[in-house]
């Protein structure tokens, strides 16, 4: 017996010319804020951006975007919910709402083979998937799903993220996963520890985004979060990767 | 409808497992469909045929079988199917359909109300077989 779904992924992925994952081994470091406020402002410059919150047991995209999750309209598949313009949500919320998803391990793969298999794209120029902490089911399926992805890394400059960042970037360099750059996110003085992480996993760039109380009093607000300092960081740095 | 993903996920796996051999060479393919998910089995059926049409295979050769769910409680080991999974509005009904794993946000175990325990069977879309003409050059 087997399992049809993975016959298909590279179809949907086949008009997004790079799907590119915002991970960390750890939490609280900003993964979702990266990700969704890359987005926007990749999309104000004029690109089309798919986010794919793979986040299953803490969803929170739709809570940065200020978007109410409904059951998605279909059309040989799902469609991501329309947010802004050029920006398009999948994630598990439409089907859950608010309420809590205890999934264990298969059934996490599971889902994500779902949501790649029946999420119906379109012309996305990019694909931005905000990824759960750690290095379980996410990461591998989606390393050996999705050939040609590549994964911005996010660490704050707190030694103990860097530790356990420092692990992830091993585990990826084993998969084979492109890492273009370090985010260090949250940066008040200086980005501590994470350039030297970033000198000895190998990876040639460090983006400094700075601590940024704006970011929950722009919540659900995409302009706010677009021109707020950390908005601006990010922008320059997605510029500077070539995803413009 | 979203059975039109599923369909050419089967149609796509199906030409991928009989690789470079000749398309005469299938004959048939099983399919199990998983109750919890709620198909519709007509709508699938004329995807699957529609998908097939646009390529050298013959018609006819999806074979459906439906698989009844059944779950088993990690916490008290209790099994029950989906009759028994009383509660479920239309719209969960219909984000599970969308989604399968969903129905750990809306489904209980029956005797402890746990929200810890496993799909057993009955989940989604499988291919259970494929049949291959056992001419030369399709074994």
């Amino acid at each position: 017996m087997s399992d049809p779904r993975g016959a298909v992924v590279a179809k949907r992925l086949a008009g997004i010319r790079r799907v590119i994952a915002f991970s960390s081994a750890k939490g609280g470091v900003g993964k979702t804020m990266c990700t969704v406020v890359s987005a926007l402002a990749l999309a104000g410059g004029g690109q089309r951006v798919g986010i794919l919150d793979l986040d299953m047991q803490g969803a929170s995209a739709h809570l940065f975007l200020g978007i109410r999750p409904r059951l998605p309209e279909e059309k040989e598949g799902i469609l991501p919910l329309p947010v802004t313009d050029g920006v398009s949500l999948m994630s598990v919320a439409p089907f859950t709402g608010e309420r809590g998803l205890p999934l264990r391990g298969a059934e996490i793969s599971d889902a994500i083979l779902e949501l790649l298999a029946v999420t119906i794209w379109g012309p996305a120029g990019l694909l931005l998937i905000d990824m759960p902490p750690g290095m379980g089911e996410e990461i591998l399926d989606l390393a050996r799903l999705v050939p040609r992805l590549e994964t911005l890394v996010v660490s704050t400059p707190s030694a103990v993220s860097v530790s356990v960042v420092e692990r992830l970037l091993s585990v990826l360099k084993e998969l084979r996963v492109t890492v273009p750059a370090v985010i260090a996110n949250m940066v008040q003085d200086n980005a501590g520890g994470v350039k030297d992480l970033a000198r000895r996993a190998g990876v040639g760039r460090v983006f400094e985004v700075p601590q940024d109380p704006s970011i929950e009093t722009a919540l659900g607000n995409p302009g706010a979060l677009v021109s707020s300092p950390a908005g601006k960081a990010l922008r320059e740095a997605m510029l500077s990767l070539g995803y413009f | 409808m979203h059975e039109w993903a599923l369909a050419d996920a089967v149609v796509e796996a199906a030409v991928a497992a009989l690789g470079s051999r000749d398309p005469s060479c299938l004959r048939g393919v099983n399919v199990l469909i998983g109750e919890l998910q709620a198909i519709d089995r007509e709508i699938f059926s004329f995807a699957l045929e529609t998908i097939l049409s646009e390529k050298p295979y013959s018609p006819g050769i999806f074979h459906l079988e439906t698989e009844k769910a059944s779950f088993r409680c990690e916490a008290c080991s209790r099994e029950w199917d989906l009759e028994e999974s009383l509660g479920i509005t239309g719209e969960q009904r219909e984000a599970i359909h969308f989604l399968p794993e969903s129905a750990h946000a809306f489904i209980r175990c029956p005797a402890c109300g746990s929200p810890d325990y496993r799909l057993q069977k009955g989940r989604g879309v499988r291919i259970l077989s494929l049949e291959v003409d056992d001419r030369e050059g399709c074994a």
